[in-house]
């Protein structure tokens, strides 16, 4: 089976070359003959690839330790669950699944386009075959999962106990379904530069890919920060680690070309800036993974045979300058009558979010690279952590989350000062009510605190301009149908999708910046040491440490519970477990919390420590707001999934809109 | 522009000058200090000591807790940590020499990119009305004032 998986790469490289080379020769000598022979190695690609995995995954169900890479990832007492995910727990097997999700989407690219638009779609192909070329290169000649141990050990060495979490079997999925799925969008940018199909085509030929890249980046982010929650257990979800900001700059720039590319669908506009935007969002995607496997960058997620970083800088350097070189070749071909009616108008406010999201990415991208260029001009490999993130980030952020409230409210063209002051005055008289009412309330402090009291009041402008918009939708829908509160605002939901879709994002994200905000500023924490009977007190809980229980969960784990009770009003409110689980052959054991959430607050239980006469160390945190941030989450894929939902509506009217303009410009006559 | 660079100069002076607010009391003492140091175990773990969980950070916590007690300052203790393994013992660089540079370009670079928005946003609305001006000698049928009002405030509230 593992030669099968060896051989299977092999045809996989093979075929990707020989795709590659002749989608490109059939495009370019425009041969029938090559193009039908191209247009068979998707297939063929996404099968080999295929059946190389499932041949890691059997080696790994079947504890075949006579592969190094199942040996250093898996052991005999793994659960089934884990074993499935060791096959992304370590380099070489997470670059095959990177390379499995590639030829997918490639392989749904195929179908979905196969008949549509034989300029463009072959160089698509080429390109993301190209792409699959240089991960099936590392995989075969430098990183394979399939390399042998002369004489195969008894058991393996076991998945990091840290990595056997629920949360860490759906994060890297997804975050790679996020980050492979800007191939989709990058490929068919480029192809539109090399074929000079420069309208905006490609941008409605990859929208949903867009969509759905930045969902799976945005959720496996949040996916990130919720295993970090639960399994690192210091309270926190976001560190600022660099392999964190990696994952976070494609989604920002991403962000930033989502809004600028309704611009140029409606005003043909800004084409320069929304190429650029897709190949840095691509570009983004590599420099992550240079990150994550070149060991130059200190980070915990860092993989510990993290070697291939110069293939991956050899990579983003191609695709930088080739990209450039593409840009300036066809720039007076993407040259586009850019005219504005006025500076004040949706279209400027867009411009703006656009430079603030890529303030926040630029900023991350500093700090990211910062250590590397004090070395290089000190000799000293200085250290850039949170301190840094959250003083140049933040008030950044704050200007972001005004942005996100003034665009809906601004009109498209041109604002005038009656409109402006008819759309800004219920936000703002929203947004004045909530300062004043949360003023008493609100310590006013330090920095943190007058960040967050800013916060929470634009948090309330953003969400009155969103309702200002649903309302005025729905008030206007039910003067014309006479349908209910209900059925009117889900109608006018229904036949605008994409707008109101797009607003409910933004709600979901209106209540991760609150969460977060909640969960900096009024957390608190308390450590203490007891003996079995004794309590203490922290934010109106008594929690009361009952007992230490000890299981011997397997052959090579041992988990001890400490066992709290936590009380409300003199009477028991709940039991918390937090735990240690100690690994055979592992250094350091691994904590494993326990958590009340509430919308109203976490209560966050660690065991820090324990000795043999039972007595326990506990530390406890009580986090406010925090579960705001998963629930704007959810919040966020609900309204992707609208924005993404088939628009027939949408489609009739973009044909109605050809329509006239081939009325208004009739093609010439065919000789 | 005037206005705007007064803006500017405003919230520099706001950010700068928050950043001088003090915490309070010694949990937010040993908080402010866990946030300044890098966890410096054994294992290279790369986190900042308060997000730290590993041994070597208990003991660190332990350690400063006393020095505290003792009544030395976070200043003070972040210098002798600073003094024994070098500036890469802090979780953010230094806000002078160098590393202001890390501190300064995100800022210098947003605020450049804010005046190029302006410039461009600005070519774009004059070149429109500069399109527009060529465009008059054109006959165009004349629509009353009231029709010409409703139509340019409907376009307004449309979403095209």
């Amino acid at each position: 089976m593992n030669d099968i998986g060896e051989f299977t790469l092999l045809v996989a490289l093979a075929t990707a070359l020989y795709g590659c080379v002749a989608y490109v020769m059939s495009a370019r000598g425009n041969r029938i003959d090559l193009y039908l022979s191209a247009d068979k190695t998707p297939f063929i690609v996404w099968a080999c690839i295929a059946i190389s995995s499932i041949c890691l995954w059997k080696a790994f169900l079947t504890d075949d330790f006579s592969l190094q890479y199942v040996w250093a990832y898996s052991n005999r007492e793994l659960d089934t669950f884990y074993k499935v995910s060791s096959f992304w727990g370590g380099q070489k097997g997470s670059l095959l699944f990177w390379t499995l999700l590639l030829s997918t989407y490639m392989l749904v690219v195929y179908f979905q386009n196969r008949s549509k638009n034989l300029r463009v779609v072959p160089y698509a192909m080429a390109i993301m075959l190209a792409i699959l070329v240089f991960f099936l290169f590392l995989i075969n000649f430098s990183t394979n999962p399939f390399e042998r141990i002369p004489l195969p050990p008894e058991d393996g060495r076991g998945l990091n106990p840290l990595l056997q979490n629920y949360w860490m079997v759906i994060h890297p999925p997804t975050l790679y379904l996020g980050y492979v799925g800007f191939t989709v969008p990058f490929a068919f940018a480029v192809a539109a530069l090399i074929s000079k199909n420069l309208d905006d085509g490609w941008i409605r030929m990859t929208r949903k890919w867009t969509l759905i890249s930045w969902f799976f980046l945005c959720m496996g982010n949040l996916f990130g920060a919720s295993w970090a929650y639960v399994e690192l257990g210091w309270g926190g979800y976001w560190a600022w680690d660099p392999v964190e900001n990696a994952a976070f700059m494609p989604l920002l720039i991403a962000t930033a070309f989502l809004h600028s590319v309704m611009i140029q669908e409606k005003k043909d506009m800004m084409k320069v800036w929304n190429m650029s935007l897709i190949l840095l969002t691509f570009a983004m995607t590599i420099f992550g993974t240079f990150i994550t496997r070149s060991g130059l960058i200190q980070s915990v997620h860092t993989f510990d045979e993290a070697t291939l970083g110069y293939y991956f800088l050899a990579f983003l350097f191609v695709i930088i300058v080739a990209c450039v070189a593409l840009i300036i070749l066809r720039l007076p071909l993407l040259k586009s009558a850019n005219e504005l009616d006025s500076f004040l108008s949706r279209e400027s406010s867009f411009l703006f979010n656009n430079l603030v999201l890529l303030g926040i990415a630029f900023a991350t991208f500093w700090g990211t690279i910062f250590p590397i260029i004090s070395e290089a001009v000190r000799g000293v490999k200085i250290t850039v952590g949170p301190p840094f993130y959250n003083q140049v980030n933040v008030p950044i952020g704050l200007a972001l989350l005004a942005l996100i409230g003034i665009g809906p409210v601004i009109a498209w063209r041109r604002a005038t000062l009656s409109n402006l002051k008819k759309n800004f005055l219920k936000p703002l008289i929203a947004a004045i009510v909530a300062a004043v009412v949360l003023y008493p309330f609100i310590p006013l402090g330090s920095r943190t605190e007058i960040y967050t009291y800013t916060t929470f009041v634009l948090c309330v402008f953003v969400l009155a301009s969103i309702g200002t918009e649903f309302y005025k939708g729905t008030v206007s829908r039910m003067g014309l149908h006479e349908e209910s509160v209900v059925g009117a605002l889900a109608t006018v939901t229904w036949r605008n999708k994409r707008r109101y879709g797009g607003y409910i994002v933004h709600i979901g994200v209106v209540l991760i910046f609150a969460g977060i905000a909640g969960s900096q500023a009024y957390g608190t924490h308390t450590e203490k040491h007891l003996q079995p009977g004794e309590s203490f007190e922290i934010r109106g809980y008594t929690i009361k440490y009952e007992k230490l229980i000890a299981v011997e969960a397997t052959n090579i784990k041992t988990r001890i519970i400490a066992q709290l009770a936590v009380e409300r009003d003199g009477r028991r409110y709940w039991t918390g477990h937090p735990e240690k689980e100690f690994y055979k052959g592992q250094n350091q054991p691994v904590s494993e919390v326990d958590v009340l959430s509430t919308w109203k607050e976490d209560l966050y239980m660690i065991l820090a420590d324990f000795r043999e006469d039972e007595s326990a160390t506990i530390k406890v945190y009580v986090n406010p707001m925090v579960s705001w941030m998963w629930t704007g989450g959810w919040i966020i894929a609900f309204g992707t999934m609208i924005s993404m939902w088939p628009d027939r509506l949408e489609q009739r009217r973009r044909l109605d809109r050809v329509r006239k303009q081939e009325q208004l410009f009739p093609a010439p006559a065919q000789e | 522009m005037k206005t705007l660079k007064v803006f500017a100069g405003l919230f520099v002076l706001v950010w700068v000058s928050m950043g001088q607010v003090p915490g309070a009391g010694a949990g937010a003492l040993l908080q402010d200090l866990e946030n300044q140091l890098m966890c410096k175990c054994d294992d290279k773990c790369g986190k900042v000591l308060i997000n730290c969980t590993c041994a070597t950070s208990d003991k660190t916590r332990a350690k400063f807790s006393k020095m505290l007690e003792s009544g030395l300052t976070v200043e003070q203790i972040v210098k002798m940590q600073v003094d024994e393994y070098g500036e890469t013992i802090l979780s953010a660089p230094t806000k002078f020499g160098f590393n202001l540079t890390a501190w300064m370009t995100p800022f210098v670079a947003l605020v450049a990119g804010g005046f190029g928005v302006r410039k461009v946003l600005q070519a774009w609305v004059g070149k429109k009305t500069g399109s527009g001006s060529e465009e008059t000698p054109v006959a165009e049928p004349k629509i009353s004032e009231k029709y010409s009002k409703r139509l340019k405030d409907e376009l307004d509230g449309i979403e095209l």
